[in-house]
Formats: C-alpha cells, structure tokens, sequence
C-alpha cells in the first residue's frame, strides 16, 4: 500500500508533520533564544530569531543568584527523597495485589483504582488542616510523607500490570527452595520490570519536579522554595521591565533536568502511556 | 548548606518508614488472625499475613490521607471553621453550600469558565491530538522522533519555567505570536481578513460568556457594534478578560501528547483488514477514515472526553503563572480548583473551603455519570 503512494502525498505529509514539530517544539527554542538575549532584544519591536551577539551574561546573573541556587538544591534534595519512598512502596504495594493470593484483595484494588476519580485537589483543604495540626507547615515533610504510603494509585496500577506478566512459575519454584516473599520480590520480580520501574520513576519525578501548588501551600519560606515556586518570583508585574532573559535563562536550567530524563526514558513512556492512559 | 530543615524531614522521613512497617506488621497480624479463626490453612494464613502486609502501605495510606480527610472535610463544609479564628466554630447547616450556590459570583466564574473551556478547548484539543495521531499513523519513517516531540510539552508543560516562557511569547505587543500574526498579516493581506474575522467571532464568543458570568451583555453588544476589528489588531492574550481564557486554550492544546498516544493506540487496533476491503471497494482515504476509523475511535474519544474534563476543573498553573497578580483577570479564567485555592487559603475558611471541595467533587460524579450514560448513543464498543 505505502509504496503506490504518491511522492508528492508523502512529501506533504512530511512537511505537515515537520511544521507541526517545529510548533510544538517552539516554545523551548524560544525559551532558550530568549536567554541568551539581551534584555533590548528580548522587548524589541522587530522579531529576532537568534541573537546576533549571543551572551551569557543572563546565565552568569542567575547563577551568582543565591536564592536561586538554594531552590536548585531544594527541588533536588525533595525530588529525591520523595522520589524513592514512593517508589518503594508503590512498588511493594503492586506485589501485594499480583504476586499473592489474599482474601479481600480484589475489593482492596477496586477500592484503590476508584481513588483515582478524585482528583488530589479535593483532599486539600482537609489534609492542610490535618499537617497544620501537626506542625508540619512551613517544612518539607507534607510534600514527600504522604507519597511514602504508596500515593499515587495510577503507578501502583502500571506496575501491577507487568508484575502480573511474570510467569508464576518463577516464584513457585523459589518457595520451594525456601525463599520468602521478601526475598522474591526483591531478587526475581525486581530485577525483571526495570523498564516500568523507569517509567514510573520519570513519571513520579516529572510530578514531583513540577509540583506547584503543593510547595505552594506548604513551604512558606524562600529558605524552602523549590524551583517552581522561586522562578515564578523572578516575574514581577509592578516593575516595568522585566528581566526577561534571567528569567529564561532560570527556565532553562529548570527544564533541563527534565530534558535529560524524558531523553533516556522516553522509549518506555511513550509505551506505557498507552496501557494506562494517564498524566 | 545542610540545616536544620533538611535534617528534620530525613528523621520524618525515616519515622514515617518505621510506622509504615510496624502498622504494616499490625495489620498483617490483624488479617492472620481472623483467618485463623476463620479456619483457614496453613498456607492461606501465611499468604493472608504476606498479602496484608505487602498491601497496608496504601491501606494505612488510605485510611490517613483520604478516608478520614473526607470524612472531616464533610463535616466542616457544614460548619464555619476557620483557622486562628477567634469566634468558635458552630454548625451553620447548609449555609455555604447556599451561599456557593447562591451569591458566590468568583464560584459562578470558575464554572462559567471550565465550560468555556470545555466547549472550546477540550473540542479543539481532542481535535488536534487525533490529527497529530492520524499523521503518526502513516508509518514514516522518523516517526518516533515526531512523536517524541509530540509528547515533550506533556512533561514540560505545567512546569512553571515553561508557562513564564508562555507568558514571554504572549506578550500583546512585542510578544513573538503576536510578532507572527501581524508579519502574516501585512504579507499576504486575505490571511489579514481572515484573521481578523477569526478575533472578532473569539472575542463576541468570549463576551457571551463574560455576559452569562456578569448578568448583562452590555459588553456582548459592544464587540458586536464595533464591528470586524481593525486592520492591525492582534490577539490581546494575557491584556484583556476577552482573551484570557484563550491563552489558557493554546496551552491545552499545546499539551495534548497524551491524548495524540491515546489515539494512536486506537488507530492501530483497527484491523488492518477492514481498510483493505474498503480500498477494494473503491473508498478513498478521506471516506475510510470517516466510516471506518472514526466509529471505532469513538471509545477512545469517550475516554479521552471523560478525562478531559476532569482536567479542565483542575487547571490550576497556567492561572497562577499568567494571572496571579493581575487581579482585573482572575474572574475572567479562574478554574475550580483555582477558585478552591484562593477562597480557602486567603483567609483559611476550611468550612467553605470544604464546601467548595465536595461540589467540586459532586460535579465529577454527575459530569462522569452522564457522560456514561450517553455513550450508548453514540460510542461503539462493537468490535472490542
């Protein structure tokens, strides 16, 4: 079929989609133009592509901004730690409702998949409350302990998924040479679902490294934004002037980690989009 | 650089550890037991013990985190509790949930304008992502490279780094999208009338719905007397409350990655065999898709129209980035979580904020419960 094709149908189609990427794409090429502007360029009337005396002097402010610097720290410092509790637990969690056979599990993974329809939103005023009481305002802790308890029950599915794939023969014959649940979860089904396992750590990071409104609520001191948060601080609508070009070259530097992970993982993701639909 | 902050939430963190097991261990126990009494076999109370053990993360995370939240949270929507407030808290019965419904205009707003949203951005969305997803769908080669480009504004998006580069390229004057559409524009003079005939029928359209927000259509006549705008105007995006919620569109429509994989999942669970005898037949490209693909997407349609307007309550960054300080605004585009927000945490009104929470959530419920029950007429599930 593809090959009595018209040339000239597959030569539109590439250049529709090519438009296309160029479309997508171009927010981040502006971004990073914007940043290495300077800051005339960026308010000029007329359009500039690409700078023609490209400088880094945006670069340079940012980085002898200490705030800045410190919120780097901070998003990495919570990204991680939180990043690893709710990876093993959720991972625990998925063992427990595919690898054993316990009465009450069918209605307990019902229960979780229909905790997906509430949207997280609707538990913060209550859960705001709850962390006030316990003094836990203006600290780290109400943004990383909660995913500790397995949050995040679409992840908790996706890994269900492929641990339910793993023929079951594995782990009968490693309870026959007397191995434990412990033993197998983390020697044979661990090892054999890295690639969801990297999945769902680009999804939880990708969540956790965007993460407004939580830190919003939570971190009450510039001592404790995340870059989110501390980047929206840079864009001040009573100055006149904004410094656009700091501005983009913090965006840049904030996306980057980003760029990296989606770069390796994305041969997973992509995939396993599909299988559960979500983000 | 390792002060008092970090450390303390290491040793939380690793308390919260040691309570996750030892409730773990708790309930596990709990379970065995009752499958002891319950006369179960050995073998079963160990996999009961195994299984409880393996799931009570989430069970005791669950219970903590959502249960008991709700539960509160249901009983202070029916009462005035507010934070460090200094009269003491009192039953008031229904009153906020009246008061939303009632008198509260900034609520009305929030659900004005998720139906704005609704009736043009997630059409438009879905619109492009199937397009995109079509386009995958020929098998050219690159084909991973465009869909990687695709997907990257689903990660990037609601970072706010990028939404500030959004706000950067908004701009109503020296903004490049607006650079674009008057450089456009002066070349080639019938994209100008186009154009210009395309920001008259957005802004009339957004006026309706200000006028349905505000009562009176006042401004709804105003756009509709001053006529096609002039040769030179452009799109005054994050400038006026005509066009505020459509920058939020663009961002929607820039972000539908995950509904392009959706698609494309459904397109390539079309047998292959179906457009072949159709092609035999004489059906040109055009026609298969209308009668062929289209009918057989429609499941995935109804889930991504499903999930979609769950997302529509939620925007919340977009709004926060665009518009926090530009107060004239925020009635114009807040969404219902943004409205949550605002209202709870300016003055720590848990009780309205509470309110507010399980209308939202009510909403979810008839919103998807519709949805489900109308599929009849037009999903087909035929094939699956």
């Amino acid at each position: 079929m593809k090959t009595t094709w018209p040339i000239i149908k597959r030569l539109v189609f590439y250049i529709v989609l090519t438009g296309a990427t160029i479309t997508m794409c171009f927010p981040l090429f502006w971004m990073i133009s914007s940043s290495l502007k300077t800051l005339d360029e960026t308010n000029s009337a007329g359009i500039i592509w690409i700078p023609n005396n490209p400088t880094l002097d945006a670069y340079i402010n940012i980085l002898h901004n200490s705030d800045f610097l410190r919120s780097y720290f901070n998003s990495i410092f919570y990204t991680t730690l939180a990043l690893v509790g709710t990876l093993a637990s959720i991972a625990v969690v998925a063992y427990a409702f595919s690898r054993i056979e316990w009465p009450g599990r069918n209605l307990v993974f019902f229960l979780m998949l229909s905790t997906m329809m509430i949207p997280p939103q609707a538990l913060i005023v209550p859960q705001y409350v709850f962390f006030n009481k316990l003094g836990w305002v203006g600290t780290f802790n109400p943004l990383i302990i909660p995913g500790y308890f397995a949050g995040g029950a679409a992840m908790v599915f996706l890994l269900r998924q492929s641990m339910a794939q793993i023929p079951k023969e594995l782990d009968e014959s490693a309870f026959v040479d007397g191995a434990n649940h412990i033993q197998v979860f983390w020697e044979i089904v661990l090892p054999l679902i890295k690639a969801p396992l990297a999945t769902v750590s680009t999804f939880l990071f990708v969540g956790f490294w965007n993460s407004l409104l939580m830190p919003l609520m939570y971190l009450q001191t510039i001592k404790l934004y995340t870059l989110p948060l501390y980047v929206t601080t840079l864009y001040n609508i009573n100055v006149t002037v904004q410094p656009w070009p700091t501005i983009m070259a913090a965006a840049v530097l904030t996306t980057v980690p980003l760029m990296v992970v989606f770069f390796f993982t994305q041969r997973f993701i992509l995939e396993s989009v599909v299988i559960t639909g979500l983000k | 650089m390792l002060d008092n902050s970090y450390i303390n939430v290491l040793i939380y963190a690793v308390a919260a550890i040691v309570f996750i097991v030892i409730s773990s261990v708790a309930v596990a126990s709990l379970a065995r037991a009752i499958a002891k009494l319950g006369g179960a076999t050995r073998r079963k109370q160990g996999n009961t013990f195994a299984g409880y053990l393996f799931a009570s993360p989430w069970i005791v995370g669950f219970l903590i985190f959502v249960v008991v939240p709700m539960l509160f949270s249901l009983y202070w929507s029916f009462t005035n509790y507010r934070i460090a407030s200094a009269t003491p808290t009192r039953w008031v019965g229904l009153t906020n949930y009246i008061q939303l419904i009632t008198k509260d205009n900034d609520f009305l707003s929030s659900i004005i304008n998720t139906l704005f949203l609704t009736v043009l951005g997630l059409p438009l969305q879905m619109g492009v992502a199937l397009f995109l997803a079509v386009l995958l769908n020929q098998k050219m080669h690159g084909e991973r490279i465009f869909r990687m480009a695709f997907y990257l504004p689903v990660i990037l998006g609601f970072n706010t780094a990028v939404l500030l580069c959004w706000r950067l390229m908004l701009n109503t004057g020296t903004g490049i999208i607006n650079q674009i559409i008057r450089a456009v524009d002066n070349a080639v003079p019938p994209i100008g009338y186009f154009s210009r005939s395309v920001i008259f029928i957005q802004e009339l359209f957004s006026a309706f719905f200000l006028g349905i927000t505000n009562g009176s259509f006042t401004l709804l006549g105003k756009v509709w007397a001053a006529g096609l705008p002039a040769a030179n105007r452009v799109p005054l995006w994050v400038q006026s409350p005509l066009w505020s919620k459509m920058s939020v569109v663009l961002l929607i429509i820039w972000g539908c990655g995950t509904m392009m994989l959706i698609f494309l999942a459904g397109l390539n669970n079309i047998p292959r065999e179906l457009h072949e005898a159709a092609e035999v037949d004489g059906a040109g490209g055009w026609k298969r898709f209308w009668k062929i693909s289209f009918p057989l997407l429609t499941p995935y349609i109804f889930y991504n129209l499903v999930v979609g307007l769950i997302a529509m309550l939620q925007i919340f960054e977009p709004i926060y980035v665009l518009y926090r300080d530009n107060q004239p605004l925020i009635p114009s585009t807040i969404s219902m979580v943004y409205y949550l927000w605002q209202a709870t945490f300016s003055h720590f009104e848990i009780g309205y904020g509470s309110a507010i929470s399980w209308l939202i959530l009510i909403i979810i419920l008839v919103v998807t419960l519709i949805q489900f029950k109308m599929q009849d007429r037009w999903v087909f599930y035929d094939l699956y």
